[in-house]
């Protein structure tokens, strides 16, 4: 047995080792198409379909979907201005929760109907550290724009805003409905705002099937 | 029916294809967007560096992004659209979605199961190509001509190769599905401001620019000619009942991703309207 475990941590070194070094040459479009292409095919693996399945399904698609985002960047400009107000307590809460919360919004809406749907790679454009990768998800009949805002951390690139039909920003639709609700209520509130709702969504998620 | 047909007006759809690329790919030189193949990551690190040159609507998508965290208080602010019948427009987006709820989305879940999905984007394709005129009289209002033409190319050919238009030719080709353009957008491109929002019964998120708009659009529908008003009416229900079957996923997922529903439909409404109308 032994021999055999060195031989998978060298594997492992050299496997960690390779994405280092060639974390920096990435581009942009690239960080994206790998995982996306894994999460297509987890969605349409049928070995999932039975219902008991579904929470693994999901968590393996959100363990490849959750590096591919900067959550702490999202967080801050769906918040915009009143961040500054965020204790570093709250924002680190903040932004776990709210992570979970689009994790678990959208891996839901893919699990709930993947049809055969396609996404096609576009363009990529970069602007120094700034990326915008430019897709469109296609089913038979519509065709859905969808291009990704991407930054450069540390040599990777990560996605920080989604853009709908080329120009509708998700994160800006979060601004809006988060500084109306920062009007009334404390941070603090917010966020238990968020796990309620959070928490309701789970349970409505596993009741479902 | 739909089974003689399909080799003949596929090779006649390839011809008027490559007789029409002649003004799609003049239009993506102008614009870079529109190139179809996905570009090679690496030719494009290696050839052009980091910084390729992009178009003005590119840069824009870079500088609106920057603008949000630039030091003035003006930048904070969110593209937001004017609200001074909010109480109304809160009780319609109320009715609204009780109706989607209730009604709307039950029958469509009900429709979905009687009519399978090959039927219901042949009669979305119907509906498509019954409202070109309007789509074309706009492209020509904005000075679009390649679009123009796609428009007019595709309702000809549409129409009788491809059965009363139940059958798009051109799905498969991408630069033969321009963006659809309607008097409201055109009114903006002419300079009108948005006005204000106003959200209608049944037809849901508007402002005052899109409503004219609405009102001018449905001079060029070819329902608003119909005798039988009641049956026009009828007809257009249905047709909204077919394409919000291809949405019913969206916008239950939209809905339950929203903290403030009607925050976040305004404020989704205005953000596609400009981006429609910058296009």
């Amino acid at each position: 047995m032994a021999p055999r475990n060195w031989a998978l941590i060298i594997w492992a070194i050299f496997l960690i080792a390779g994405q280092a070094t060639t974390a920096l040459a990435t581009r942009p479009m690239e960080t994206l198409q790998g995982p996306f292409d894994q999460i297509i095919s987890i969605l349409n693996d049928p070995s999932y379909k039975a219902g008991a399945l579904r929470a693994e399904q999901r968590d393996k698609i959100w363990e490849i979907a959750r590096p591919i985002f900067n959550f702490k960047e999202i967080s801050r400009r769906a918040i915009g201005r009143p961040w500054d107000n965020f204790s570093p307590q709250e924002k680190k809460q903040f932004s776990d929760v709210f992570s979970l919360f689009l994790g678990s919004t959208y891996i839901d809406k893919l699990q709930g109907k993947f049809n055969n749907e396609q996404i096609d790679f576009d363009k990529e454009l970069v602007k120094g550290s700034k990326a915008l990768v430019r897709t469109r998800l296609r089913r038979k009949n519509i065709e859905i724009p969808i291009d990704y805002r991407m930054h450069n951390v540390d040599g990777k690139w990560k996605i920080y805003d989604i853009l709908l039909e080329n120009g509708v920003s998700l994160v800006k639709n979060y601004r809006v409905q988060f500084t109306s609700i920062l009007k009334e209520k404390t941070p603090a509130q917010l966020i238990e705002d968020l796990e309620k709702k959070l928490a309701e969504q789970n349970k409505s998620n596993s009741g479902s099937k | 029916m739909e089974k003689n047909n399909p080799i003949g007006s596929l090779t006649l759809a390839a011809l008027l294809f490559c007789l029409l690329t002649g003004c799609a790919s003049q239009a993506a030189k102008k614009d870079p967007s529109l190139q179809l193949q996905a570009p090679s990551p690496h030719t494009a690190s290696t050839l052009a560096g980091d910084d390729e040159a992009l178009t003005a609507e590119e840069e824009a998508l870079f500088e609106e992004d920057e603008d949000v965290w630039s030091d003035e208080d003006e930048a904070q602010e969110v593209v937001q659209i004017a609200d001074p019948i909010e109480p109304f427009n809160r009780a319609m987006f109320t009715f609204n979605d009780k109706l989607y709820t209730w009604v709307l989305r039950p029958v469509t879940l009900g429709y979905r199961t009687v009519a399978p999905e090959p039927v219901r984007i042949g009669v979305s394709n119907f509906f498509t190509n019954l409202t070109t005129p309007i789509r074309f009289a706009n492209c020509i209002l904005q000075g679009k001509g390649e679009a123009a033409t796609v428009e007019i190319s595709k309702l000809i050919f549409n129409s009788t190769f491809g059965l009363l238009g139940f059958i798009d030719l051109f799905e498969d080709f991408p630069e033969m599905q321009p963006d659809k353009e309607d008097f409201g957008q055109t009114l903006g491109q002419w300079g009108a401001g948005d006005g204000f929002y106003i959200v209608w019964p049944i037809l849901g998120s508007s402002s005052l620019r899109d409503t004219v708009g609405l009102a001018g659009d449905s001079l060029l529908h070819p329902l608003t000619y119909m005798d039988n008003t009641a049956a026009a009416l009828a007809i257009r229900g249905y047709e909204r009942i077919n394409a919000l079957s291809f949405r019913i996923e969206d916008i239950d997922a939209a809905k339950k991703a929203a903290f403030d529903p009607y925050e976040a439909a305004r404020n989704f409404y205005i953000q596609l309207r400009r981006s429609k109308i910058n296009k």
